[in-house]
């Protein structure tokens, strides 16, 4: 309908208001979301130190050396590594198609949910909303390049001088850009699926390589890859940062393509639809969730552009009809989380590749260090629980299912431990079994690991049944956006976990050896993570005794 | 409300001149396929719209009558056809577009730190509203949302957030308005309320484009039907009601 209208706000103003209007109610600070934190970050400092002291102690009862844990190397001597230049070239082009992946997904022109919804419909040049934001995320690509070049290029340059580790991270910089440049090119012509399905293909393909090749060095004697047949990798786009810190500098003409394609994408800022830009945003706010759980198969899900990658076709029975009522309804549970698993195949291939990380970075020349192991070894049996933990968590999303079965919720929740119990007990096999057939640890420590692995599950439990950020509690304003008191806490139910019951493998892997307490300790553990990955918390109205605050009404038995 | 723009006020703005020819078409769809991709998930679809008209799409659950309204307005790209309003292909990046298409979808993201007045002062003021404050006091009053201004949107019951969505399309000028499903989660004297009014701007003029379930809603408000199910069917809006609320939704 007609109204009276004036000279409109322009984009800038409206944005301008947006972000005053919201600052104007922050109700508190990154400090809140620290001192929310700290009992956990004590909690965590507390254990590593008692970790630590436990490692010095092991080492020295041992007699595995007197060097220093930290710089302590955990691969056998004689072992045929990956050269480092295959690992730089395999790390560099594995985080540039992460890094493309990412931009392809989240969109390098990205906005918020709540901004396509408000903004986007308003009779103002849409440049105003978008440019400012797609400079700023220059900045990212670019930090990016930094952390990642300048270790890579000190480790491989044969005479590493200031200019050219500086001219390196230039190159760097370029790369980051040209990527950028590049998935901001696809998202504003609506192109390029080929290269997001080949981008998920090198990220999850290029770890293997790396494990592939010190296998196959350590079986073929002489035969082995050598240096110079691997040469060729540093002649990948992805490498040509390497070179320049070598002293070549043609590989430079990469920071002025990328000022071009980005120059290209500035001007056609505009030709980029309501449809993709509501597209990033979800998929953004999708990842951001994703990131705030820890959850690995939700993170892939959510970069993969949240399409379903499972086969609908698998059907498992999920009625039986012998037995008990108790065995049927066990059996359904079970066999629904068979169902799933088979559906989301990728699923099951991540938590494979998650097993062989920890070997491809003892696979590397000069990063077969013990405490650099454990800390990847941590965060892979993290993500790999998440990964095996998703019927589960769903479960807890939905429960309308496990509410009908004829089960105790105690039982139901130790059947939806069976499948997570023991998918990480056989990643664990696998992982130790694949470290162990580099010449890192022992058989005693793959037992080890074995022992850890229904822990694991327990602890996979515990991050599925955690309960949800309260976002009726204040917010705390962050630069993501606004986060309740009370998120912080919630991450980190599940991790804090993974390591409760890795403590014992992870301290043995460190100190080079596996004396016989740790085996009693390791079952101890995985029992107390059995148990509380399992355990059902009673609502709050039954532990009170009734519902708001009146006394229990007598239940006939 | 003096503080609701932070200072935006202050500069004093020109009127612009009213928009006085009122074109036959708003909207015309031709032999429009709509869905994903390549993916129709539906028939094809010819209709058009004109100002002072109201038409209804209706049919059951999944049929696509969402996915034909996303098309029309540019949020998703045809399967094949074509989509005109004012006899422009539709590209909701073009300014005229935005300041005469007003669209309501059930889209449930609000910025958390915001009021519902300052919500609705983003979309007043970004299409250049005078008396913005006279207009969204106005408008919440008739959503009822009056006593809840200054309540930010993540207070508000879920009905109440659809009001507020709603009152976003009326504190802005508009020559078609698009309405997926109105009547959700509204309770019957709004439900009542809001098909009143817009069967009164339809009067005055608006093309409205609206999917509903509500039979109800549909008599009062629709001037025309379309029924989107295995196949398509015009319709009278008295046959559209009864088809919706009857078992055999094929009526001739």
């Amino acid at each position: 309908m007609t109204m009276e209208t004036s000279d409109r706000f322009n984009a800038r103003e409206i944005r301008q208001y947006t972000f005053r209007a919201g600052l104007s109610r922050t109700e508190g600070g990154v400090m809140e979301l620290v001192s929310e934190a700290y009992t956990f970050v004590l909690g965590g400092l507390t254990l590593l130190t008692m970790a630590g002291a436990i490692i010095v102690g092991l080492r020295n009862s041992l007699g595995v050396g007197h060097e220093s844990a930290l710089a302590a190397t955990v691969v056998a001597p004689g072992f045929h590594s990956v050269t480092l230049l295959q690992a730089s070239a395999t790390v560099m082009i594995t985080l540039a198609a992460a890094l493309l992946a990412v931009e392809m997904t989240v969109g390098p022109i990205t906005m918020t949910l709540p901004q396509t919804a408000w903004w986007l419909g308003l009779p103002v040049r849409r440049r105003g909303f978008i440019q400012p934001g797609f400079l700023k995320s220059l900045i990212w690509p670019a930090a990016a390049a930094v952390v990642v070049v300048i270790p890579v290029a000190l480790g491989m340059a044969s005479a590493p001088t200031p200019g050219r580790i500086a001219l390196a991270v230039l190159c760097g910089i370029g790369l980051g850009w040209l990527l950028y440049g590049l998935a901001a090119w696809c998202q504003i012509t609506n192109t390029g699926g080929w290269l997001k399905v080949l981008t998920g293909v090198v990220t999850l393909v290029a770890p293997l390589t790396l494990v592939g090749t010190a296998l196959y060095n350590n079986t073929a004697g002489t035969g082995a890859i050598t240096g110079a047949q691997t040469a060729w990798l540093e002649y990948l786009p992805t490498s040509w940062p390497l070179l320049v810190a070598n002293g070549a500098l043609w590989p430079l003409v990469m920071v002025l393509f990328a000022l071009l394609l980005l120059a290209g994408v500035y001007w056609n800022l505009e030709r980029i639809t309501t449809a993709k830009l509501k597209e990033g945003a979800a998929a953004g706010a999708y990842v951001a969730g994703s990131l705030m759980s820890m959850d690995a198969s939700e993170l892939s899900r959510s970069l993969g552009g949240g399409r379903s990658s499972g086969n609908a076709k698998i059907r498992l029975p999920l009625v039986f009809h012998g037995g008990t009522v108790f065995s049927r309804s066990v059996k359904t549970l079970l066999s629904t989380h068979a169902t799933m698993a088979l559906r989301s195949p990728l699923s099951l291939l991540r938590v494979l590749v998650l097993a062989a990380i920890p070997a491809s970075l003892a696979a590397v020349q000069y990063l077969g260090n013990a405490v650099l192991i454990a800390v990847v070894l941590y965060f892979c049996a993290h993500f790999a629980a998440t990964s095996l933990g998703a019927t589960a968590r769903f479960a807890n999303g939905n429960p309308a299912v496990d509410m009908l079965m004829p089960l105790p919720a105690k039982i139901v929740r130790r059947v939806h431990y069976v499948w997570p119990a023991v998918g990480m007990t056989v990643w664990a096999a696998m992982c130790f079994g694949l470290l162990l057939a580099l010449g890192v640890g022992s058989p005693a420590l793959l037992v080890l690991a074995i022992l850890a692995g229904p822990g694991l599950g327990g602890a996979t439990l515990r991050a599925a049944f955690r309960p949800a950020p309260d976002w009726n509690m204040p917010a705390v304003a962050t630069a993501s956006g606004p986060i309740p008191t009370g998120a912080v806490r919630a991450f980190l139910v599940g991790p804090d976990l993974t390591l409760i019951s890795l403590l014992p493998v992870l301290i043995c892997l460190i100190s080079g050896g596996v004396p016989p307490i740790a085996f009693p300790a390791q079952l101890g553990l995985t029992l107390i993570a059995y148990a509380w990955g399992t355990h059902v918390r009673k609502p709050k109205s039954a532990k009170s005794g009734g519902l708001f605050g009146m006394p229990p009404v007598p239940v006939q038995k | 409300m003096a503080s609701l723009y932070f200072g935006l006020m202050s500069n004093p703005k020109k009127p612009s001149p009213k928009s006085s020819e009122r074109r036959k078409d708003v909207v015309r769809a031709e032999k429009l396929q709509a869905g994903y991709g390549t993916k129709a998930v539906c028939g094809v679809v010819s209709f058009s719209l004109h100002a002072g008209q109201a038409l209804a799409l209706v049919g059951p659950n999944g049929a696509g009558k969402s996915t034909v309204v996303k098309t029309v307005v540019g949020q998703l790209e045809a399967v094949s056809g074509t989509a005109l309003i004012n006899g422009d292909e539709v590209d909701d990046r073009t300014l005229d577009f935005r300041r005469e298409v007003a669209v309501v979808f059930d889209d449930d993201a609000f910025f958390p730190a915001l009021t519902v007045e300052e919500h609705l002062a983003i979309v007043s003021a970004g299409h250049g509203v005078h008396d913005v404050e006279e207009v969204i006091a106005s408008e919440l009053d008739f959503f009822g949302l009056g006593q809840l201004a200054k309540s930010r949107p993540y207070n508000l019951s879920s009905g109440q957030r659809r009001r507020m969505l709603l009152a976003s399309a009326f504190v802005r000028p508009r020559s078609l308005l698009v309405l997926d499903e109105p009547e959700q989660r509204l309770d019957t004297g709004m439900r009542h309320r809001l098909a009143e009014r817009l069967r009164a701007e339809v009067d005055a003029g608006l093309a409205l484009l609206v999917v509903t379930h509500d039979p109800d809603f549909l008599s009062t408000v629709a001037t025309k039907a379309l029924f989107i199910a295995d196949s398509i069917h015009s319709m009278t809006p008295a046959q559209a009601a009864v088809a919706i609320s009857s078992e055999n939704p094929h009526v001739d």
